[in-house]
């Protein structure tokens, strides 16, 4: 059991950390507040492999292994969670089930693309009334010569003010199934495509998200993922790698603000004496570290098993529940330590905790995480 | 083929470390390590001159075993060879005994080489010595706090700013170069190019005996000063201190030294509210 | 027998006569030097039309000056200055010799090392001597505020570069004599393998932060790059320059051009502000003729506020947007 960085994770680290740091770090309070996606470093990350961090290199790749790709989510939302959701989006659940489930002719089209940041994918399974329940899209897709329609709202997407190409999640019934759902690959250029106004919410401001809207919008039956009525399987198997990206993000967004507080905390004197010095102070900051080193190892071990070739879903969703809850901890912790500063807008800690909370909640909300968690001890055999 | 050498250096990240008071010498090992900035200037410097023609890198450091980072880095940016020289006998050397290592490492490993380019100077010793003594140790022409370098065959140019004076300068390969902090931005390594500095690339460690260098030759050819002592520095000046909010500092600090100022400033910034 | 006379050498760096005047600091410090041990005080210069500068440098104290005047040393030569040099060095065994750390200096003088095979400090910010003439260079050992002690025991001439701004030179007085050695150029002189194709003094801004009356220097504790930038308007308040740190200049909140420090400008300014900086050695160096300065810092503790004749504790870029608002309102001709 291998628990120090080595040196390529390190370096790895190092890279985007200080790509962050210098590109991400000066605007990132700008476009929260203004709803600003940064074209122009997200142009930049292109050619750093940024959107292709786990695609193979005879596409046009890096070819990072699980806890490398884990690391650059965790240092890019350290400083920018907004962008940091772009990326973990892109790659973990548009990338990934185009990597597992396309067939040749659809990875040479769209995977070099796709990995070259050309064009940036959205995953859409959301809609009004199928949140938790994914077992309620309405969205349908029903075969006409050599095109399935599409028709239907998906809502929250992340990415979905950019996105070139979505995979989206709909019905495809068929007279013995009548629920049978299937995974397509659509194209912003297919005509019915349509995207909604820009969602004003509370945090990751700067990432564009939007609903996506389709009227009778043809997609060429090569586009299909995988099998008729694979959607289930498809969608699964996605969540349970997109839950890994995620909890990389929560993670980032909880190291950068136990680093503000505890920063503040030396400076900040009250009482003649920096307050860190007070034993309150010093609690909370306990907690954060503490909370933080478990939440990386739970997250980092999904990794591995992932990268094994092993079933992970279990270790992702409990990395995603807890990664995320200490996400909302720490934030809040660190909020307080600011004590009124904090609540200003002239400090990051505010955009931190806005930032943290949707993580508890998207790609599957802690509820359901337990769910998928109770459900795989319950079914494990008794010894 | 251009062959071009770079020398790097592996200097810690923080401006303070702190003092080991029993062995009088620096906690470096406290500190996470990053590649000299002018040094990765010097890389950069390399990998543009690999952009427009045939060229092959190889970076060299001597250092502990962590300065592999550092080579590793400069591979992922798109060097193509790394060099470690590792010795515990090479510890605490000065710039005089480094010089004659980095020679040893070069007349070994790339004999032939073109061109050498260091960093004008490192962020934590900053003397800028190494890069104009290694030109010595190998005999060849030399120009420091380069700004930009062009080679055309086997001419080399090279234009500074030294002393408030622009100098155009030629001189033939092989020579030595020092790469300044005013140009050549350095690119970011891809992800994909650290993957393959990694799983691709090789790097050679050479320890001292292998370069042929012993105790009596480092005694002869190596450092020439020594650390009497280090102390800390006295605070000169006897200080005033102003405390308190600031608009009320900022009240108390000008009222005090409104005529110094105002001296200094040919304008009079005296409050409207005193007489 | 009668004993050698000993000699400190000080290099002639003329051509940054205007901005620096490094070579009147080091003949200054030489003569101080040499007192203790009883040495002479020799300037070497070298290059065409120097007169002047043999003048200059009599009339600032040294005993004898070692001249080489000819054509084709008009613009500065590393590679010739180096062999005339190691020549002189070779012939004469001075026990000291003392190089102003300009741009120039920084590279003449390892090199020179190397051809003596002696040992260098660099960027001293003081010198001494013991009574057997061992020379104490005081560098800055990296850690902030720690300085070293550093010697060169078994080998000669024992070498330093000393900053421009170290030291303060003696007045000029232009009834002193020295003994002026004109010596010819060796006819063997090997060519050079550098060749110079364009050599022009710069057009030098009319305002630089060398010049600069006031400068309002910046470090790590404004923050961010815009609270950076707020200097800007306290500068142009004061009719002054901003300077900056080099972590700063790293980060990208400032031009090189700005770094106030040791491998940065050399500054004299009447009034020096100093908003969120530590004080590592490697800045504070560079502010050695700082008449007054003001430091303003979080930490009551910093080295900077220990050094500064005015410590104000207070937020950096809190106290730099008050004392802005502040001015404004009290400023007038």
């Amino acid at each position: 059991m291998q628990f120090d960085p080595c040196m390529k994770h390190k370096l790895i680290r190092n890279s985007a950390r200080n790509f962050a740091e210098t590109e991400l770090a000066p605007i990132a309070a700008e476009i929260d507040q203004q709803r600003i996606f940064p074209r122009n470093v997200i142009a930049k990350m292109r050619e750093l492999n940024y959107f292709g961090l786990q695609v193979p290199q005879e596409y046009g790749g890096a070819a990072l292994d699980s806890i490398s790709s884990a690391i650059v989510v965790e240092e890019i939302s350290r400083v920018c969670a907004a962008v940091g959701l772009c990326v973990t989006v892109h790659n973990g659940v548009a990338v990934y089930p185009v990597l597992r489930f396309a067939n040749t002719s659809q990875k040479e089209k769209y995977l070099p693309q796709l990995a070259a940041g050309k064009v940036i994918g959205a995953f859409s399974l959301t809609e009004a009334n199928a949140g938790s329940d994914a077992g309620s899209v309405e969205t349908t897709a029903v075969k006409n010569g050599t095109n399935y329609i599409l028709n239907g709202t998906k809502i929250f997407v992340t990415n979905g003010g950019v996105c070139d190409v979505a995979l989206i999640f709909a019905l495809t019934s068929s007279p013995v199934n009548k629920l049978q759902s299937s995974v397509f690959i659509v194209e912003s250029k297919f005509p019915g495509f349509l995207r909604g106004e820009l969602e004003d919410l509370c945090g990751m401001r700067a990432n564009p998200v939007s609903s996506l809207f389709f009227e009778d919008c043809p997609v060429p039956e090569e586009n299909l993922l995988g099998q008729l009525g694979d959607g289930m399987k498809i969608g699964l198997a996605t969540l349970d790698n997109g839950r890994i990206g995620v909890a990389a993000q929560a993670l980032g967004i909880a190291q950068g603000a136990m680093e503000a507080a505890v920063k503040y905390a030396k400076e900040r004197q009250q009482f003649k004496k920096p307050i860190a010095s007070q034993q309150t102070i010093q609690n909370y900051i306990a907690d954060m570290a503490t909370q933080i080193m478990a939440a990386r190892l739970l997250l980092y071990r999904a990794c591995d098993i992932k990268d094994a070739g092993a079933p992970f879903g279990c270790e992702a969703s409990m990395a995603k529940l807890y990664c995320s809850s200490v996400a909302s901890k720490v934030t809040g912790l660190a909020l307080q330590i600011h004590g009124g500063y904090g609540y200003s807008k002239e400090y990051d800690v505010e955009r931190y905790f806005r930032d943290a909370r949707v993580t508890e909640i998207y790609e599957g909300t802690s509820e359901i995480q337990r769910m998928v968690i109770a459900r795989a001890i319950l079914s494990q055999p008794m010894m | 083929m251009l062959n071009i050498v770079v020398c790097i250096k592996q200097v810690p990240m923080v401006n303070e470390l702190p003092w080991d008071e029993k062995t009088g010498t620096l906690r470096r090992d406290l500190a996470t390590g990053m590649m000299n900035p002018a040094c990765k200037r010097a890389v950069e410097a390399a990998l543009q001159i690999k952009d427009k023609q045939n060229a092959s890198i190889t970076v060299i450091t001597m250092g502990p075993p962590v300065a592999e980072e550092v080579l590793r880095e400069a591979l992922a940016m798109g060097a193509d060879r790394g060099v470690l020289i590792c010795d515990r006998m090479l510890k605490g050397s000065d710039t005089y005994a480094t010089s004659f290592v980095l020679a040893e490492v070069i007349k070994k490993e790339s004999p032939d080489c073109d061109l050498i380019l260091c960093g004008a100077y490192t962020s934590d010793s900053e003397t800028a010595q190494v890069g104009p003594q290694l030109a010595e140790e190998l005999s060849v022409p030399a120009a420091a706090y380069v700004e930009n370098l062009d080679i055309s065959g086997r001419t080399l140019r090279v234009r500074r700013l030294v002393d408030h004076f622009r100098e155009t300068l030629e001189m033939e390969c092989p020579a030595l170069v020092t790469i300044s902090m005013e140009r050549y931005e350095p690119r970011y390594a891809s992800f994909a190019g650290l993957n393959r500095a990694f799983v691709e690339r090789d790097i050679a460690v050479l320890n001292a005996d292998a370069l042929g260098i012993t105790a009596a030759s480092l005694e002869a050819r190596g450092s020439r000063t020594k650390v009497r002592r280090v102390f800390i520095r006295k605070a000169q000046k006897g200080n005033v201190m102003i405390t308190g909010a600031a608009a009320n500092a900022v009240g108390e600090f000008l009222d005090k030294y409104q005529r110094k100022i105002s001296a200094v400033i040919g304008k009079s910034i005296e409050s409207k509210n005193q007489t | 027998m009668k004993e050698r006379q000993k000699s400190i050498w000080v290099f002639g760096d003329y051509r940054n006569y205007y901005q620096n005047r490094v070579t009147l600091q080091l003949i200054s410090k030489a003569v101080d030097l040499a007192r203790v041990i009883a040495a002479e005080v020799c300037a070497v210069v070298v290059g065409h039309d120097i007169e002047e500068w043999i003048m200059e440098y009599t009339a600032h104290g040294a005993d004898r000056i070692l001249a080489i005047d000819h054509p084709s040393l008009t613009s500065y030569s590393t590679e010739h200055y180096l062999v005339l040099m190691e020549r002189l060095a070779g012939e004469r065994n001075p026990d000291i010799i003392l190089i102003g750390a300009t741009d120039f200096g920084r590279e003449f003088a390892p090199r020179l090392a190397k051809r003596l095979k002696t040992g260098l400090s660099a960027d001293c910010v003081g010198l001494d001597i013991t009574s057997e003439g061992l020379l104490v260079q005081i560098a800055p050992s990296f850690g902030g505020n720690m300085l070293a002690e550093i010697v060169t025991d078994k080998h000669r001439p024992q070498m330093a570069t000393v900053r421009p701004g170290t030291f303060k030179e003696i007045p000029h007085n232009y009834e002193r004599t020295a003994i002026v050695e004109r010596l010819p150029l060796p006819a063997n002189l090997p060519v050079s393998r550098v060749r110079v194709v364009e050599y022009e003094r710069a057009a030098q801004k009319g305002h630089t932060i060398e010049n600069a009356t006031v400068i309002v220097c910046g470090g790590r504790g404004m923050g961010n790059k815009k609270n950076f930038k707020k200097l800007d308007e306290l500068a142009r308040l004061l009719g002054g320059d901003v300077g900056a740190t080099r972590p700063v200049v790293y980060a990208g909140w400032a031009e090189h051009d700005a770094l106030v420090g040791q491998a940065g400008k050399h500054i004299k300014p009447k009034i020096l502000f100093s908003f969120g900086i530590s004080g590592a050695i490697q800045h504070t160096a560079g502010l050695g003729e700082a008449n007054f300065i003001v430091a303003i810092n979080k930490n009551p503790q910093a080295t900077m506020m220990k050094m500064a004749d005015v410590a104000i504790a207070a937020d950096a870029s809190d106290l730099l947007n008050n004392l802005i608002k502040e001015l404004k309102k009290r400023i007038r001709d």
